[in-house]
């Protein structure tokens, strides 16, 4: 075998499944040698790409924390072939996995700041490898609110994760659904008009935000409307993607390639980039 | 006036109720010309009619459905649009349809046989007799036969089968020799095996562009064909002749009893795989089977879209 | 690196010299495929065809239109058999090659794998491989065609960049000049002659393509132009209008490196492959989601030129991601003309910028 292929993936175990919604399913995994997952890290933010053998190959965020590193979890939505085919995997399956790839969030330039996370759906993914992180070294970061939100309670995603959020003194957690649904006991509305009503202050403060497009549109306006610079403001984008080392050529948004330059951008860089998402 | 100055006059008058009118227009050489999307009337004085008017400008159609367009028709490329109106693939009150009479169209890959270097090629004219290319070895003379698509040689459909404007006289059908048919006739001569490593040596070169799909006016599934599809996955992305031909067979049945045999897959191959025989031999199958050419009436019905219990060539249901 | 003097190889010692190469390396050398010009094997005896460029570039030496990346294949543990694991192996196979007859523009597209795929920040191992094993005997382009504007982008019909000897036709064979220290190596065979007077009818054949050349348009507008037009969808329409997205233009491309990814195998077994991929189709950057960033022609078009003359410049120091060497033009079913599009890209964006100036 050949040192430095950026092609050739690491063989995984999965060591676990949650089924987090009907179409949301996480994978936490480990690498099968010992020595390479010791040595094995990684930055908030950063993706892997997920192999089934035979079928094809997939990129998700790592959105475990690299302070925990007994696993790495990927949660996929299903989609097309490959996740799909990753939905009808169970612990003990094999897969593979090349990561880190990608750049990260800027958590050191957030330090001392506020931060506040708004997910949408499997938006929430990327963020909670911050949030996590950010909670493990909690002394480092301001006041931190996080606003998840999703159709109904069933599409919400990392149910076990939700009770700790809502429960530390050290957060504050909004949950909120499209439609009203019965024993739904949080908030019920759009994520851009409950954002509104919490309003969070923009004064040192860090909005980061991923979610689907729509979502991200409205979003984005209710952050300008309470005061967010776009420097203020990081997401993480999703394009098709192959190689995931800047080569194949397909998820360029002109110069940049959102394998290797991205998934994490403020929207002050975004501003920069031609309209092609 | 000529029938070409009349049917510029015709595209004028019509052009300010269409989306635009498809034609041809110089390329980046003497000897191509290009195809051409005229939007206002000063357009019409770059339309070029000429035999070096190759491309079949029906494919481009389906594309613009739901808004009217006009569109510039050899005989051969009408049979394209019948066949689309056929399958209402486009709407005929949306169409303005520009007829000329043809009498054959450059095969620019026998010119290069001739031309030797078809880039360097400076100056063509043509006669009734043939074409001259100017070329750094001096002018070249290719002889009718050697320089016009073989489809033209025995063309039976020199005008517009449909059109809205046809001015000039029509022409009579083309009494040259049914190259195609020998082509086929010597294919069919080969012992399966030969036949069979033929058509390997030939596919080796494909670069799988599907040029010979995009151009096919009939190809309509675009974007979603079946080719690049991973679910179902009959074809896989490995580099061989047999993945390779396996495209041209599904090309060949999708097309069975719809193509109009103009031509432009072989046309438009970069790597010029004299693929069109494949088409050639399917087009008779159904001719026999079913009394049946594609594009010629636009209210017929293709044979493969309908079901007779009773179909008069099948003998199989008395053996 | 000392170079040797010049070298004259008779032109009816070509076979011989290429079968003497062939004896260590394998040798691509253009030979016609019916009616197309294609890098194949040399064989003795096989017609090398050099009157006119070849119809493919001599890309799939370096990078195969379909690389086996990795193979797989499941086992059962013996330990526990109902187990499954999976077993990977990867090789870089690099057959020691020799391409013989490129045009310096088909050998000059490697300069722009190279700037990617041996970057700092990443290596190809795959590509590395062949492209070290791999080496480049030109022939200096003596017949410019119509489609050709390899000095647009500032390369030249003699233009040795990328080549390891660079030969160029005199009376009676060629001149053989070795631009690199692995060239300098092949200059040893006994077929060879000092080159002597020879030489300067090389360099007179040389500057009578170069003054042969019609002036090249100036292009440098290019990078900003097309970031300037990038918004101007009716301008994108406009010139995809004809294109019908097929993959010609990237196939026959010597510059364009784009590939997919896929697996092949029945689940048990199989390998994952790199396959040349195309810009222009619909399903280069379809999501699964269905939604697809370059969901029309006139996006993908977009990207193909604004790649090659303005993102890839703008990364690698004004460097074009395109040889002039014409195939797209050529190869194009409908003569699609990227010569075009890129002028015409400059002179739209001169005008906006005036307009804009004005209001």
């Amino acid at each position: 075998m050949i040192e430095l292929n950026p092609y050739l993936p690491e063989m995984a175990t999965i060591l676990e499944t949650v089924q987090e919604t009907p179409t949301i399913k996480t994978f936490r995994v480990r690498l099968d040698d010992p020595g390479r997952m010791q040595a094995f890290s990684f930055q908030p933010g950063q993706v892997g790409q997920l192999s089934v053998f035979g079928v094809g190959e997939s990129t998700f965020v790592i959105n475990s924390s690299p302070t925990r590193m007994d696993h790495l979890q990927f949660s996929v939505m299903r989609a097309g072939e490959v996740t799909t085919r990753l939905h009808g995997l169970a612990a003990g399956d094999k897969v593979g996995v090349r990561a880190p790839l990608g750049n990260h969030f800027p958590y050191e330039s957030m330090r001392g700041k506020d931060i506040v996370f708004i997910g949408g759906g499997i938006g929430m993914a990327p963020l909670r490898t911050l949030l996590l992180f950010m909670l493990d070294n909690r002394a480092d970061y301001g006041r931190i609110s996080l606003l998840y939100g999703a159709r109904s309670p069933e599409d919400m995603a990392f149910k076990t994760d939700l009770p700790e959020w809502s429960s530390r003194g050290d957060m504050t957690t909004v949950l909120t659904i499209d439609r009203e649904a019965e024993g739904w006991e949080h908030r019920v509305g759009l994520i851009p008009n409950v954002l509104l009503e919490m309003a969070p202050s923009a004064d040192n403060a860090v909005a980061v935000t991923c979610g689907p497009p729509i979502m991200i549109k409205f979003t984005l306006q209710a952050l300008k409307k309470l005061g967010f610079a776009d420097e203020q403001i990081y997401t993480t984008l999703e394009k098709r993607m192959k190689c995931g080392v800047g080569l194949c050529g397909r998820c360029n948004i002109g110069t940049k390639y959102v394998c290797v330059d991205g998934p994490v951008f403020s929207y002050a860089e975004l501003r920069e980039l031609p309209n092609e998402l | 006036m000529s029938p070409f100055e009349t049917l510029k006059e015709k595209i004028r008058e019509a052009l300010p109720g269409l989306d635009c009118v498809i034609g041809w227009r110089q390329g980046f050489d003497p000897l191509h010309a290009t195809p051409f999307f005229m939007r206002a009337p000063e357009d019409v004085e770059k339309l070029v009619w000429s035999p070096l008017c190759v491309h079949n400008l029906s494919t481009y159609l389906p594309s613009f459905r739901g808004k009217k367009v006009g569109i510039v028709l050899k005989g051969c490329d009408s049979r394209g649009v019948i066949e689309l109106l056929q399958e209402k693939l486009v709407e005929r009150e949306n169409l303005v349809l520009f007829g000329l009479p043809c009498s054959g169209v450059a095969d620019l890959t026998k010119l290069g046989r001739a031309a030797g270097d078809l880039d360097r090629v400076s100056a063509v004219a043509w006669d009734e007799a043939g074409f001259t290319l100017a070329t750094p070895r001096g002018e070249v003379r290719v002889a009718r036969r050697d320089a016009l698509a073989d489809k033209c040689l025995s063309c039976q459909f020199p005008n517009a089968l449909e059109a809205d404007h046809l001015p000039g006289d029509p022409l009579p059908p083309a009494t040259g020799p049914d190259l195609g048919d020998e082509e086929l006739a010597a294919l069919e001569a080969m012992a399966p095996a030969d036949l069979m490593a033929r058509w390997a040596a030939e596919m080796s070169r494909c670069i799988r562009c599907y040029a010979c799909r995009n151009a096919c006016p009939m190809c309509v599934c675009r974007d979603h064909c079946i080719a690049q599809s991973r679910d179902p996955h009959w074809l896989s992305q490995e580099d061989s002749p047999r993945e390779k031909l396996m495209f041209q067979l599904i090309h060949t049945m999708h097309l069975a009893g719809r193509c109009v045999e103009c031509g432009e897959c072989q046309r438009a191959c970069p790597v010029d795989i004299p693929i069109l025989a494949l088409r050639r031999k399917m087009n008779r199958v159904v001719r026999e089977l079913f009394d049946y050419q594609a594009g010629l009436d636009s209210q017929a019905v293709p044979p493969l879209f309908t079901f007779q219990v009773e179909e008069a060539n099948i003998k199989e249901r008395k053996w | 690196m000392v170079m040797s003097a010049a070298a004259y190889l008779p032109a009816p010692k070509l076979g011989e010299w290429l079968k003497e190469l062939s004896v260590r390396h394998l040798v691509l050398a253009p030979q016609a495929r019916g009616d197309a010009v294609v890098f194949a094997p040399y064989a003795e005896g096989g017609e090398i065809v050099l009157d006119r460029d070849a119809t493919m570039p001599p890309k799939q030496a370096v990078f195969p239109a379909t690389e086996e990346l990795l193979r797989f294949r499941r086992v059962k543990d013996p330990e526990d058999p109902g187990r499954v694991d999976v077993e990977l192996s990867a090789s870089q196979p690099a057959p020691k090659t020799v391409v013989f007859g490129a045009r310096p523009c088909g050998t000059r597209g490697f300069l722009a794998y190279d700037r990617v795929y041996r970057s700092p920040k990443t290596t190809d191992p795959y590509y590395a491989a062949r492209r070290d094993a791999t080496l480049f005997v030109t022939v200096a382009c003596t017949a410019p065609g119509n489609s050709c504007f390899c000095h647009w982008v500032g390369s030249g019909p003699d233009d040795a960049s990328g080549s390891d000897l660079l030969l160029t036709p005199v009376t009676g064979g060629f001149v053989v000049l070795a631009v690199s220290g692995r060239g300098d190596e092949l200059l040893g065979s006994p077929l060879l002659e000092p080159a002597g007077d020879r030489t300067a009818e090389a360099e007179k054949v040389l500057a009578a393509v170069r003054a042969a050349l019609p002036p090249a348009p100036d292009i440098s507008g290019a990078r900003d132009g097309l970031t300037a037009v990038f918004d101007d969808m009716g301008f994108w329409d406009e010139v995809s209008a004809k294109c019908v997205s097929c993959g010609a233009c990237t196939y026959l491309c010597p510059t364009c490196y784009c590939f997919n990814i896929t697996d092949e195998g029945d689940g048990l077994a199989g390998r994952r492959l790199r396959t040349w991929d195309n810009c222009m189709s619909f399903q280069f950057t379809l999501e699964a989601s269905g939604h697809n960033p370059r969901p029309t022609k006139a996006h993908r078009l977009r990207n193909r030129v604004g790649h090659k003359f303005s993102y890839y410049p703008a990364l690698h120091e004004g460097a074009v991601a395109c040889c002039g060497c014409g195939r797209c033009v050529r190869g194009c079913p409908v003569s699609v003309d990227i010569r075009e599009i890129v002028l015409a890209a400059i002179v739209r964006a001169a005008r906006a910028r005036e307009e804009t100036a004005h209001d």
